[in-house]
């Protein structure tokens, strides 16, 4: 589990997920947060990396960076990469940038891939 | 006459001995206080005249009998019975007369002792055979009365053939005991008494802290060493040698809040006008030197236990000068540090700083600071005193310190070491001073005293605080240096944090001109502004960019972008983002081949992920229509507005570039028509809100419809208040808006 001012991200592994559910605020000064916990050595085991943004209520172009560069390093070590959607303005966000299609989204952390 | 004539010769004699004893004794008794010697003097008058043996003997408090005189005819005796009696003490129980007398408080008169009596009191065998051998066989034993107590008995003794004692004899050793006993009774009380005083008299003398004890009429009747330290007496006796009313004018006498106070208020004296004496804290200037002291006063009454009346004032004076200065430069480097960090504007925080050591510290005080060409610039004088003030400012005009000056502020910023100078005379001004009217400036600014003090950054001296006292009731001490090397410290940080900051401030204006067109191209028939805000105080390089520049004949590109991040790496991607599509509008290229070149320029960037957004727009004017293309990388669409204040969003979502592969981004063709005008923002605006929702596409449709009917430069400033209203006056990310309108 990491904490920061803004960000708190709890982090568990089940059934071959290393799920990652993030609660506040990615920006500029928590992104480093979630770039080191998802890079963690114990995560890379599994079969897929979810980052759950359901109670994730903003997000800026820093954020939106580290969920890329999450992306980016997943598909380099053959991980699966998921993330649940977000609040109005995270998915915005998502969308307006053009980066809600690249992302596979899935509806629960536990859930099936859509 | 007869009688006596004819009375025996021996009692006529012993009448004449016994008033000349008494009269001798008088004397005796009188003259020394010290009982030993007095009681040794008493027993001496009556050998040989009354007896050949004279012994005195006191009770000590624990009932036990001591000898404390021996006189005797015989020399040899006196040694001797000391030496009995030491080693075989009277039992106070016994039936020795002495010890008999003191339990009884009654003469005795032994006129003939017999071997037999003299064995049946002996103190055992060596006693009764000293008596026997001495031949002693008349005794008179009197007790020592005083105040209803025994406080021993005097022996009278005829040893040998002398006459044997009668009646008058008796009389007269009682009369002569009774003396003996006031003697001694005055000799212990006052004894006592002294040894009272002197035990008291030692503590008050001893303490450190001041005594002193006053009358009614305000004389001194008592004061300690401390007292007369304190009081600046060269002695407790001077003190006490004092007029009334002469000690207090020495000093200037004031409460916490400088109001000057009067003898009358002091503790000491409310006392005798019946006025509750409450502990009164004091600020005491000596006002010769100008030493400061802080002074607690408390004083009790010493009462006439009969009327009650109050006889005496005994005042304590604690010094409280340490704990007190260092409170006052606590309270003096709060208030320092609060005015430091209220203001970035080093030249205006001086200034308050120097306000503020004026009066704490001292009377005058300016603030010298090097210029960027290293010469010395006053930036801040304070003075008390508005008609000096001018005298310092002449100064400063007329004789400003050259850096490599040997003495004074120059020096002082060279060795980075505080001076301080007391005792300021005229030789001294004479050689600092250039010429004969700087010396007459530096003599009527009167300086008592000056510290000088580096104004100290972490790495450097920046210049130097300089706090002058010209009032005599002013020291300048070392504690005054180190409260002033203390500030110089803490101001030279607040000074060189504000230095950074406003060299900051302008390395970023700098990097942002580089990064933003310095105007916008004329375009006919186009009306064009922007804006752009950086977001919180300390500005970082923002990743915000615009640009509008020619794009082949009668068209125009206007792009709008935002870099993901801040600061330095931010700032390159902006410029490399600004000139690469700056390149391609040159090529011609179609917007979508614009960024998608961008966009492999940025994967190119060996540092990783650089994500920017780009919201690009072509204009072409061709046969009196307008035309825009919008391509939107990313970014916010545009937002077009009629002249009634209708909006609608431009332009299909497309992908951000600079990470994800392939980048989709598709063209969406409109036209302008007149009075339309259309928006270009970067995320800075929707997202202003932080806590607050973020202005979402209703509220941003209302705020411009409201905007809408004013020039395009009172449109842009009305969006970005709003903005600013809505985001609390904090807004979270750099907000850019260009915009254009067709006349």
């Amino acid at each position: 589990m990491g904490v920061h001012d803004q960000l708190r991200v709890d982090v568990r592994r089940e059934a071959g997920r290393a799920i990652l559910t993030l609660d506040g605020e990615l920006d500029m000064a928590s992104a480093e947060l979630l770039q080191e916990l998802a890079d963690g050595e114990d995560l890379r085991g599994e079969a897929m990396l979810v980052l759950d943004l359901q109670q994730l209520r903003f997000i800026d172009s820093t954020g939106l960076r580290a969920i890329l560069t999450t992306l980016e390093r997943c598909r380099e070590r053959g991980q699966e990469f998921a993330i649940t959607p977000g609040s109005p303005q995270v998915q915005r966000l998502l969308s307006v940038t053009g980066v809600a299609e690249h992302l596979p989204t899935i509806a629960t952390a536990d859930g099936a891939v859509a | 006459m007869s009688e006596s004539v004819s009375a025996p010769e021996e009692t006529a004699s012993t009448h004449d001995v016994a008033i000349e004893l008494l009269v001798e004794a008088g004397a005796v008794l009188a003259s020394s206080l010290d009982l030993t010697t007095t009681m040794s003097h008493v027993a001496q008058l009556t050998v040989p005249r009354l007896a050949d043996l004279c012994v005195i003997d006191l009770r000590n408090e624990d009932g036990s009998i001591t000898e404390v005189a021996v006189a005797a005819a015989d020399p040899a005796i006196g040694p001797a019975l000391e030496s009995l009696r030491a080693r075989h003490p009277l039992d106070p129980e016994g039936e020795h007369p002495v010890a008999r007398v003191i339990r009884s408080g009654e003469p005795e008169l032994q006129a003939r002792m017999s071997d037999e009596l003299m064995r049946s009191f002996a103190q055992g065998s060596e006693h009764a055979r000293f008596m026997i051998d001495k031949r002693y066989h008349s005794a008179v034993v009197a007790p020592l009365l005083a105040r209803g107590r025994t406080l021993g008995a005097l022996s009278l003794l005829r040893l040998g053939s002398s006459e044997p004692y009668v009646r008058a004899d008796l009389d007269l050793g009682n009369e002569l005991a009774r003396r003996a006993a006031l003697a001694i009774d005055n000799a212990r009380l006052f004894s006592e008494v002294r040894s009272v005083e002197r035990r008291l008299e030692a503590v008050l003398v001893n303490l450190a802290e001041a005594i002193t004890m006053t009358d009614a009429q305000g004389r001194m009747v008592f004061a300690n060493q401390a007292a007369a330290e304190l009081l600046g007496a060269g002695s407790p006796r001077e003190l006490m040698d004092a007029a009334p009313g002469t000690i207090m004018p020495r000093f200037l006498v004031t409460d916490e809040h400088g109001r000057e106070l009067d003898l009358e208020s002091m503790p000491g004296r409310r006392l005798f006008s019946g006025a509750p004496a409450e502990p009164l804290l004091v600020r005491n200037v000596v006002r010769a030197t100008g030493e400061e002291r802080w002074l607690i006063v408390r004083s009790s009454p010493v009462t006439d236990p009969d009327s009650a009346r109050v006889l005496y004032a005994v005042n304590v004076f604690e010094n409280i000068t340490e704990v007190k200065h260092a409170q006052l430069a606590e309270s003096f480097m709060a208030e320092a540090s609060r005015v430091l960090a209220s203001s970035m504007d080093y030249a205006e925080t001086l200034t308050q700083i120097a306000r503020l050591a004026v009066p704490q510290i001292a009377d005058w005080c300016a603030v010298d600071v090097l210029d960027e060409h290293g010469e010395i610039e006053r930036v801040a004088v304070h003075h008390s005193d508005p008609r000096r003030l001018e005298l310092a400012e002449q100064l400063d005009r007329g004789y400003r310190p050259a850096r490599e000056d040997p003495l004074g502020v120059p020096e002082v910023i060279r060795s980075g070491r505080a001076r301080i100078y007391t005792d300021i005379d005229q030789d001294a001004l004479a050689a600092y001073a250039r010429d004969n009217a700087h010396l007459a400036l530096l003599q009527a600014i009167e300086a008592k005293a000056v510290i000088i003090v580096p104004l100290a950054a972490p790495a450097r001296t920046l210049g130097a605080i300089t706090l002058v006292s010209s009032d005599s009731l002013r020291r300048l001490t070392h504690a005054d240096l180190a409260l002033a090397e203390r500030l110089g410290r803490r101001a030279g940080t607040a000074v060189e944090s504000a230095r950074l900051y406003t060299e900051r401030t302008r390395i970023v204006k700098v990097l942002e001109a580089a990064l933003l067109p310095e105007s916008l191209p004329e375009i006919p028939g186009v009306e064009i502004e922007a804006l752009y805000r950086a977001a919180g105080e300390l500005n970082d390089v923002g990743g915000d960019f615009y640009d509008v520049l020619p794009y082949g004949p009668n068209s125009w590109m206007l792009v709008i972008g935002d870099v993901c991040g801040k600061g330095p790496r931010a700032a390159g991607v902006t410029a490399l983002a600004r000139h690469t599509l700056r390149a391609a509008a040159m090529l011609g290229l179609r917007p979508t081949a614009m960024l998608g070149t961008l966009h492999q320029a940025l994967r190119r960037q060996p540092a990783g992920a650089d994500l920017c957004t780009v919201c690009l727009v072509t204009l072409e004017q061709r046969g009196g229509q307008a035309r825009l293309k919008v391509a939107l990388a990313g970014h916010p669409p545009p937002l077009l507005m009629d002249a009634g204040g209708e909006c609608r969003k431009i332009g299909t979502p497309g992908t951000l570039l600079g990470v994800l592969d392939p980048v989709d981004v598709k063209e969406v063709e409109v036209e302008l028509r007149t009075g339309q005008t259309l928006l270009l923002y970067t995320d800075g605006l929707p997202e202003a809100g932080r806590a607050g929702p973020q202005l979402d596409d209703e509220r941003l449709f209302a705020l411009c419809a409201q905007a809408s009917q004013a020039t395009l430069e009172g449109m842009l400033e009305q969006i970005e208040r709003a903005a600013l209203e809505h985001a609390g006056g904090r807004l979270r990310d750099d907000i850019a808006l260009l915009a254009l309108r067709l006349r």
